[in-house]
């Protein structure tokens, strides 16, 4: 029967936290990484990209077009949003062509035409947003936040019913808020395509706190307590 | 006859296609319909038989039905990009 080897890095660390870790030729070597920050990829496709290939949505999938558009078979305004508005959100976890497109698309569609229909869907889109930002991916985090953004002014009271969900949504950005490069005096261009996730997170919770109401401040605050009010007291 | 014939197939005809320099609004509504699939309003008026929708605030094309009934829908700002500009094409 073969011994059983023990990596030497293993067996530094269970000599942690051990009256052996005192001693003074005992090294316990580096703590374990915590993976806070890396990318988690997802192990089973999304409810989007499954719906997407069985042809269960509502939009013409050829691409004749100049490749920003998607053309609707049915007029977004007589949609379900309780049934697709959170399945194109699921997409936005998406990050592969052409699925990405689509979700990114959709999603700035009905939000755009939606109207008063996008308020009572507000807690079914936590649970596919929390998904989405929680791949830490970059591009996701991004199309996400700009997808929040474009939430908070789409109608009337959604900054106000997204309040009770801050803590579900904002630790992710709580942990990438300083995602900042320092390129001392070059230029970033980055933040010009707004792909720069620290100043995309400044924007999104701005825009959190002007259409929260007046609880939204104090309730960023407690989730991101770098966070800074960009309204005038 | 032919006069008539004229006025009738004015729809679809028209008498001279000009490529623009600089973006207005009429060449934001041009883009708008040639992404589309048509030429003109007048050409989306004889297939549709009515006005496309458009946005309150900025009169901008809000929604085209296509020829095979598929629908895109535009933002209340300006889409046609100035690269874009020089792609369209106004007829008169």
């Amino acid at each position: 029967m073969k011994p059983k080897t023990v990596d030497r890095a293993e067996a530094a660390r269970q000599k942690a936290f051990t009256t052996q870790a005192l001693q003074r030729n005992v090294n316990v070597g580096a703590p374990p990484r915590s993976g806070a920050f890396q990318e988690k990829c997802r192990s089973q496709p999304t409810q989007f990209r499954k719906f997407y290939e069985r042809g269960d949505f509502p939009i013409a999938l050829e691409f004749d077009t100049k490749g920003n558009k998607i053309a609707w078979k049915v007029e977004i305004e007589k949609l379900d949003y309780h049934h697709y508005l959170p399945l194109f959100f699921e997409g936005l976890a998406e990050t592969e062509h052409p699925y990405e497109f689509f979700a990114r698309q959709g999603v700035h569609d009905m939000l755009e035409h939606g109207g008063s229909k996008i308020l009572p869907v507000i807690p079914q889109l936590i649970i596919p947003i929390k998904n989405a930002l929680n791949t830490r991916n970059q591009k996701v985090c991004c199309t996400v936040l700009k997808a929040l953004q474009h939430l908070v002014v789409s109608a009337d009271m959604i900054g106000e019913a997204l309040v009770p969900y801050y803590r579900q949504i904002l630790p992710i950005l709580n942990a990438f808020i300083n995602k900042n490069e320092n390129l001392g005096d070059g230029i970033d261009y980055s933040q010009q395509k707004r792909e720069n996730l620290g100043d995309l997170i400044h924007e999104t919770l701005n825009a959190f706190e002007i259409h929260g109401g007046e609880d939204a401040f104090i309730n960023i605050k407690y989730m991101v307590p770098t966070y800074e009010s960009c309204m005038l007291q | 006859l032919n006069m008539a014939a004229a006025a009738a197939d004015g729809a679809a005809t028209a008498a001279t296609c000009v490529r623009p320099k600089a973006w207005s609004e009429q060449v934001e509504d041009a883009y708008r319909f040639q992404l589309a699939g048509y030429r003109d309003a007048q050409e989306y008026r004889s297939v549709r038989g009515s006005d496309p929708e458009r946005w309150n605030g900025s009169g901008f094309i809000k929604k085209l039905e296509r020829r095979d009934g598929s629908f895109y829908y535009f933002n209340k700002v300006r889409e046609c990009a100035d690269k874009e500009v020089l792609q369209c094409k106004l007829y008169h």
